[in-house]
């Protein structure tokens, strides 16, 4: 502890303990637990507390009157808790102290027990304490087990929460200790602590109380998540007959955490299955179970390393029954392949699904999440059922958009029960643009992009719904790719775009944003990948969208505007500009570099700007025609505006188009700008002293230097970056001569002065390169860079700043505390 | 049996992070979706992986409500939207839906500034949770589902601020969010009918506090600033992006205006514009007086508040300055402080709570020198003031909205668990109604009492009608009958029509009880001696002694018996129909009393 620290720590343990004190903020107490954590690491509680005695003062007084607030009650009880993890402390504090703190006549019998967070204290105290031996006899000798126990049904969550991971910590540090001879093959051996809560949990087992079995199972769960100790492998054997048990009774008692525990231990390493029974009880769990509890099971079964392949085959079917009951009910007969053909359907799947619309929504978004989870695992079964999957998710969004002709009475059910349901629209275009992955037949495809079109189209569906369509389409489009150039669309896709593009054009102009704002997500995501693409290009020139999709830069909404700008940018980079036919027309591609530049020095919000200075970086790393054309204008106009932005997101990216701008116009490819390696500016580097003058003129250096005093930090951070890296090129570049003695050092030393006084704002005058040189050789770069890359906070984060703080709020008005926003 | 179940996750017994998950009638709504600013961990959020246990978020929750655009409401939203992975829908109102992504913004921006921390969520992610937003207008009943609807009520508070009432059927419950009872400059009053929810959730910032003048603060707050500009001082006041920055806004523009004076006002971050925009976008949530002379001049288009410039920090002469953040914890408005804390002529005016570890906590409670950057000492000399200009409801404010709502019970949030306890008892007293203040964590399960519609047969009623009781609207009336429960539907019959149409039979059932009286006389004389005292007690009744010693009085029987043990003791067997339960119970709690004295 820093002798600081040790000088507030008395003031600090002397307003604690004094109940007529108000400790100010609550979250004070909690970052001074966080410290004492840090502190205790890397030194000795024990000499801790006997260099400072006012520690033990304040825990012997709050032994003694227990009259401070509850909130210094439980940070005591939890401050106790990491001293005595170390266990020569522990035995220091061992008398009157530890039990009179956690025993059964300390905190339990205390009027403060009443409140939640002194019970979570005390557990959190024995759970900080409880890492060594003599912890474990504490906990036997103490009662505290007992209480434990009773806490596990605790009215607060957390602290019920608490006291079971309590249990199994302390079962695996019992169990840590016993284990250290031979294996423990019989649990009666066992460590007393560790029989004790066995035999609790056994016990809760069998009892008849749902919430105590729920505890029970709770605890295992956690058991055999944490702990893979053969020891487990013992527990299990003694625990699976009871556990068992709960499946005969009916209802099944806690289905929940009975599926949790199955699934924990399963994925256990040290557990022989086979002989353990749990693939049976596995299985026999799936049978049982309805559809809608089955189905989480069903999918931990799936991800399980090694499982038995008809137990894999068992709970895909589980998964599969509602598409396949949704197949079966709309399928003209004899119509295609369905899911699950042969075997019996689910009576249960059915009834589920008809009971009640919210039991039928219910399951299907459940079924298609867990699904699209599955594909993407490696465990994904194989072969997957692609055709019949796409079918029955292209069957249920028609469901919802009301275009299936059912074909049995539970077909017109579904329809009736998933018309215009956004929850299943939302889930099964999720799990549509999963299914993209997989290979389909062409008219299946064609199916899909129908559907897509229509929930586009359709003026009932969602903004929700439009943005999950439009991440499918594009995921659909991506994927179908049937040409040899793997990149290219495949004429259906181009067939499909023909329709598309109208659409786009009616969402480009809906009065939703959020719509407006997807849509235009998708058309930037379209250019990126095909804009290079002549048909692509032909499909979207004859049409409305580039043109609105420009007039959208003046949406009001700054979100759509920040869109609209990223499009535009990528429409220009493709030379897709909206106002000519003719890509080559200058005058067009003008008239956006004017409109951003617009944008970047008056739009009132952040977003559009920064999106312009994203466009504008690109730009100048693809060298755009129009920057290109005069770059050292661009720079100068951009840098200027940039400079006086209130957004220090602009102000940064400024600076990382500075960088882009350096590193080309020096030649040096970088791993950031891989495409400057083909542009003939960045082969062929500029004159040294010529390119300096170019640096002051812009003038980059000085909109470098003056964010070197940034008032935000990461600001401060990237220009002290781009400034080591100029300083290294030139230095680098540079003759003697020119380190040497600057013809105007009287005006380097006033600027230098101006800096170090935190002067911002100033311009640096008419700078000739040799002074800027001589600036950047006497500039710290490195120390600052070293102060920069600490959090600003970390002075007042220290725990200095956190002790006098919470002295210094003692005795203020309480009512500062309550007026809380 | 039916229940309501509220769990806060953050504002129980706090002023934290607002978040309470309820449960009505099977739909699970989380209220809220707050995040603590004096955390810079994980611990800033709700505990979310206590929602559910098993199963996805988004198939648990119905929906999530936010009262309004506040963090300690919103903060957590993009963080449990984009992160944590819920998908589900989320209400608030239109001008919440409008705010809220400015001061999540600008509040991502001041945490990746501050602290580089990369694990936070993004702009983007910001932009993709306020698209799962459905925006409400006031009074607008919604239907989440088929069940489930909501409808938002004016809270005052801030714009846009909203009270919600969540119905399942015949259940509801109404959060209130935080509101205020009294209308401010730019805002009115909270707001809700006599909706008599089975649960009232409210707020309880200033539970035992009546606040003093808004007035006087006002006045006290204009002063102190005059007072700096006219000796030539520098005032800064740091504020968030949107809120309380226009209340205090309008102060100042209108008291320049009245005061033709010339002294410069500045906004930095350009909010001013965008404040604007919203302000006269939502003028209808504002109060009466700001829609009337709206007409004529927006009082959001400031005359004296110009945008500010960094460089304007070094000028000469005195000048005001909104800036951000709030608690001088970073960016502009800690810079700014740095230039200005070194002249006594200055000063700053902290409108708002400030969390530990920030500047302005520091000088709050009243630290002078400031450790900065590299061990640079900050010696603050400038004026520190504190002004609360939070517009929460107080003890009289929330006693008047319970006697609104007239809620069966009340849950109180949002507060510190001294006060709570307070206005609890108050609340009890008062309104007779349970009133419950959970900690975070802790589950209150209500059990309620659905109305279920029941039909009743005209011959009953006709039989009502025939012993001459009209009925009254007003008056409860006892009804006796049988309740059929056949198809999904609840009728009232005679016990005649229920025996005809479920073609039972009928049984006589009687209850019995024993009565020990203190007598050592025989059996027979006892008998006597207990029609003699019924006879005379119950006139209006037919009570009859029969011949074989047993005492009747309509269908209740009594027979005196010997005790089997005690020859001192009589013991009285009673006996009646259903029909005549009152009666019976009557007789045997007269007996027990027991005789009165024979006449010697």
């Amino acid at each position: 502890m820093d002798p600081e620290c040790s000088k507030l720590l008395p003031a600090l343990c002397a307003v604690l303990a004094d109940p007529r004190q108000l400790v100010a903020d609550d979250t004070c107490l909690e970052k001074l637990l966080d410290w004492f954590k840090t502190v205790m690491e890397t030194e000795s509680s024990l000499h801790l507390l006997q260099d400072h005695p006012c520690l033990m003062e304040l825990l012997s007084h709050v032994l003694k009157t227990q009259d401070v607030s509850p909130r210094v009650l439980s940070f005591v009880l939890r401050l106790v808790g990491i001293f005595a993890a170390q266990e020569d402390c522990f035995q220091y504090l061992q008398g009157e102290l530890l039990l009179g703190l956690f025993g059964e006549t300390g905190a339990l019998s205390w009027t403060a027990w009443n409140m939640p967070s002194v019970r979570s204290g005390w557990i959190q105290g024995l759970c900080s304490l409880a890492h060594h031996p003599s912890a474990l006899h504490f906990l036997a000798d103490s009662g505290a087990v007992d209480t434990i126990f009773a806490l596990q049904g605790d009215p607060s969550l957390f602290v019920a929460s608490a006291a079971s991971q309590l249990l199994v910590h302390i079962l695996a540090l019992a169990m840590q200790g016993g284990a250290s001879g031979s294996p423990i093959s019989e649990a009666a051996a066992w460590p007393i602590c560790a029989q004790k809560i066995v035999n609790h949990v056994e016990e809760s087992l069998h009892s008849k109380a749902t919430p105590q079995v729920t505890q029970a199972l709770n605890v295992l769960t956690t058991t055999f998540g944490r702990c893979h100790s053969p020891w487990t492998g013992v527990l299990w054997g003694r625990l699976s007959p009871p556990v068992a048990c709960l499946f005969e009774r009916d209802p099944i008692p806690a289905v929940h955490s009975l599926m949790d525990l199955l699934l924990s231990v399963a994925r256990s390493h040290v557990l022989n299955f086979a002989a353990c029974g749990l693939w049976e009880m596995l299985a026999q769990t799936l049978s049982r179970l309805s559809p809608t509890q089955a189905g989480p099971l069903a999918l931990g079964t799936l991800k399980l390393q090694h499982c038995p392949q008809e137990l894999r085959t068992q709970a895909f079917g589980v998964l599969l029954q509602p598409l396949a009951c949704i197949l079966k009910a709309t399928t003209q007969a004899p119509g295609p392949p369905g899911l699950l053909d042969g075997t019996a359907g689910s009576s249960l799947t059915v009834d589920a699904l008809l009971s009640s619309k919210s039991a039928c929504v219910g399951l299907l978004c459940q079924t298609l999440a867990h699904l699209e989870e599955l594909q993407m695992l490696p465990q994904c079964p194989c072969p997957w059922p692609q055709v019949p999957l796409l079918g029955a998710t292209v069957t249920i969004l028609r469901l919802c958009d009301g275009s299936v002709d059912p074909s049995s009475s539970m077909g017109g059910r579904l329809c009736g029960t998933l018309g215009g349901c956004v929850r299943v629209q939302r889930a099964a275009l999720d799990f549509l643009g999963t299914l993209s992955q997989g290979t389909s037949p062409l008219e299946l495809v064609l199916e899909v992009f129908a559907v897509l079109l229509k929930t586009l189209e359709s003026p009932e569906s969602s903004p929700t719904v439009l943005k999950k369509a439009f991440q499918a389409t594009l995921r659909w489009l991506q994927n179908s790719h049937k040409t040899p150039n793997c990149s290219d669309l495949s004429p259906d896709a181009l067939l499909f775009l023909g329709e598309l593009f109208p659409i786009l054009q009616k969402r480009l102009c809906s009065p939703c944003w959020e719509v407006r704002d997807s849509a235009l997500e998708f058309l930037t995501h379209l250019i990126r990948h095909w804009g290079g693409q002549a048909d692509f290009r032909e499909a979207l020139h004859s049409s409305e969208v580039p043109t609105l999709a420009r007039q959208l830069l003046q949406d009001p909404e700054s979100y759509v505007r920040a869109s609209a700008v990223g499009t535009a940018g990528q429409l220009s980079s493709r030379g897709l500009q909206a106002t000519s036919a003719s890509p080559e027309n200058p005058l067009a591609q003008q008239g956006l570099l004017m409109d951003l530049m617009h944008i970047l020095s008056t739009d009132s919000e952040g977003f559009p700007r920064r999106a312009v200075l994203r466009v504008f970086t690109e730009w100048l790393r693809d060298g755009h025609a129009d920057v290109i054309r005069d770059t050292e204008w661009f720079v100068a106009t951009v840098l200027q505006a940039v400079s006086r932005d209130l957004d220090w997101e602009v102000r940064m990216q400024g600076l990382e188009l500075a960088q882009v701008f350096l590193i080309q116009a020096m030649g040096q490819p970088s791993l950031h700008c891989p495409y400057t390696v083909g542009l003939p500016e960045a082969t062929s580097p500029r004159p040294h002293p010529e390119f300096l003058q170019t640096l002051c003129r812009l003038p980059l250096f000085e909109f470098a230097f003056c964010a070197l005093l940034d008032c935000d930090r990461p600001v401060a951070q990237k220009a002290c970056d781009l400034l080591l890296f100029l300083r290294d090129k030139t230095t680098h570049c540079s003759g003697p001569q020119e380190a040497g003695d600057s013809p105007n050092s009287a005006s380097v030393e006033a600027v230098l002065q101006r800096w170090r006084e935190g002067e911002q704002g100033q311009p640096l005058g008419d700078l000739e390169p040799e002074a800027m040189l001589a600036i950047l050789r006497s500039l710290d770069l490195e120390g600052l860079q070293g102060k920069l890359a600490k959090s600003s906070d970390h002075v007042e984060k220290s725990p200095q700043s956190l002790l006098q703080d919470m002295l210094a709020t003692v005795g203020i008005l309480e009512e500062n505390e309550a007026d809380c926003y | 049996m039916p229940e309501i179940r509220v769990t806060p996750l953050g504002a129980g017994q706090d002023v934290g992070r607002s978040c309470i998950l309820v449960s009505i009638s099977g739909k699970n709504v989380m209220l809220d979706c707050g995040m603590h600013m004096g955390y810079n961990d994980d611990r800033r959020f709700p505990d979310f992986s206590y929602i559910t246990q098993s199963g996805r978020l988004t198939d648990f929750l119905d929906c999530v409500i936010i009262s309004h655009f506040h963090l300690d409401h919103c903060g957590a939203l993009p963080y449990f939207s984009e992160m944590v992975g819920y998908d589900g829908p989320i209400y608030m109102t239109h001008p919440t839906q409008a705010i809220c992504p400015i001061l999540l913004e600008d509040y991502r921006k001041i945490a990746v500034d501050k602290k580089g921390e990369a694990n936070f969520f993004t702009s983007q992610m910001i932009k993709d949770c306020m698209k799962k937003v459905v925006a409400v207008h006031l009074h607008q009943t919604v239907q989440v589902d088929d069940e489930l609807e909501i409808k938002a009520y004016y809270a005052g508070h801030v714009l846009g601020a909203a009270m919600f009432q969540i119905k399942v059927g015949s259940e509801s419950v109404v959060y209130t969010g935080d509101y205020n009872m009294t209308p401010d400059r730019h805002l009115g009053a909270a707001w809700i009918d006599k909706c008599r929810p089975n649960l009232l959730i409210t707020e309880s910032t200033y539970a035992t506090t009546i606040r003093d003048s808004k007035r006087c603060r006002e006045r006290d707050f204009l002063k102190k600033v005059h007072e700096t500009v006219e000796r030539g001082g520098k005032v800064l006041i740091p504020v968030f992006a949107l809120g309380r920055a226009q209340e205090l806004c309008i102060l100042l523009e209108t008291f320049w205006e009245r005061m033709n004076l010339k002294v410069p006002i500045y906004f930095s971050t350009g909010l001013t514009e965008k404040a604007n925009h919203y302000y006269k976008l939502f003028i209808t949530w504002t109060n009466q007086k700001i829609r009337k002379t709206f007409v004529q001049r927006n009082m959001f288009e400031f005359k004296h508040i110009k945008a500010f410039d960094r460089t304007f920090a070094d000028n000469p002469g005195p000048m005001v300055v909104f800036a951000t953040p709030g608690m001088l914890h970073a960016g502009q408005s800690l810079q700014i402080f740095r230039k200005w804390a070194g002249n006594e002529k200055n000063m700053v005016i902290m409108p708002g709570y400030c969390v530990q570890g920030t500047v302005g906590h520091k000088i709050l409670s009243g630290q002078r020198k400031l450790e900065m950057e590299g061990r640079q000492v900050l010696e603050v000399k400038m004026q520190v003031e504190y002004m609360s200009f939070s517009a929460h409801a107080d003890a009289k404010g929330i006693m008047q909205l319970v006697g609104q709502a007239e809620p069966e019970s009340v849950l109180l949030v949002h507060g510190e668990a001294k006060k709570m306890e307070f206005l609890r008892q108050k609340i009890e007293q008062e309104f007779r109604v349970s009133c419950y203040m959970p900690a975070n964590g802790e589950t209150v399960t209500l059990p309620t009492s659905p109305s279920i519609p029941v039909g009743i047969s005209l011959g009953l009623l006709k039989r009502e009608m025939v012993q001459g009781l009209l009925p009254e609207a007003k008056k409860p009336r006892l009804l006796h009958g049988t309740l059929v429960m056949k198809d999904s539907s609840f009728r009232l019959v005679s016990s005649e029509q229920a025996l005809k149409e479920l073609g039972l039979a009928e049984h006589q059932l009687r209850f019995t009880c024993r009565v020990h009286l203190q007598d050592t006389r025989k059996e027979q004389e006892t008998a006597l001696r207990v029609y003699s005292h019924l006879k005379s007690t119950l006139k209006d009744h037919c009570v009859q002694h029969l011949p074989d010693g047993s005492v009747t009085v309509e269908s209740i029987l009594i027979q005196a018996a010997a005790h089997s043990e005690d020859p001192g003791t009589k013991v009285l067997l009673v006996s009646w129909t259903y029909q005549d339960e009152e009666l019976g119970s009557f007789l045997t709690a007269l007996l027990k009393n027991g005789l009165p004295q024979a006449p010697s």
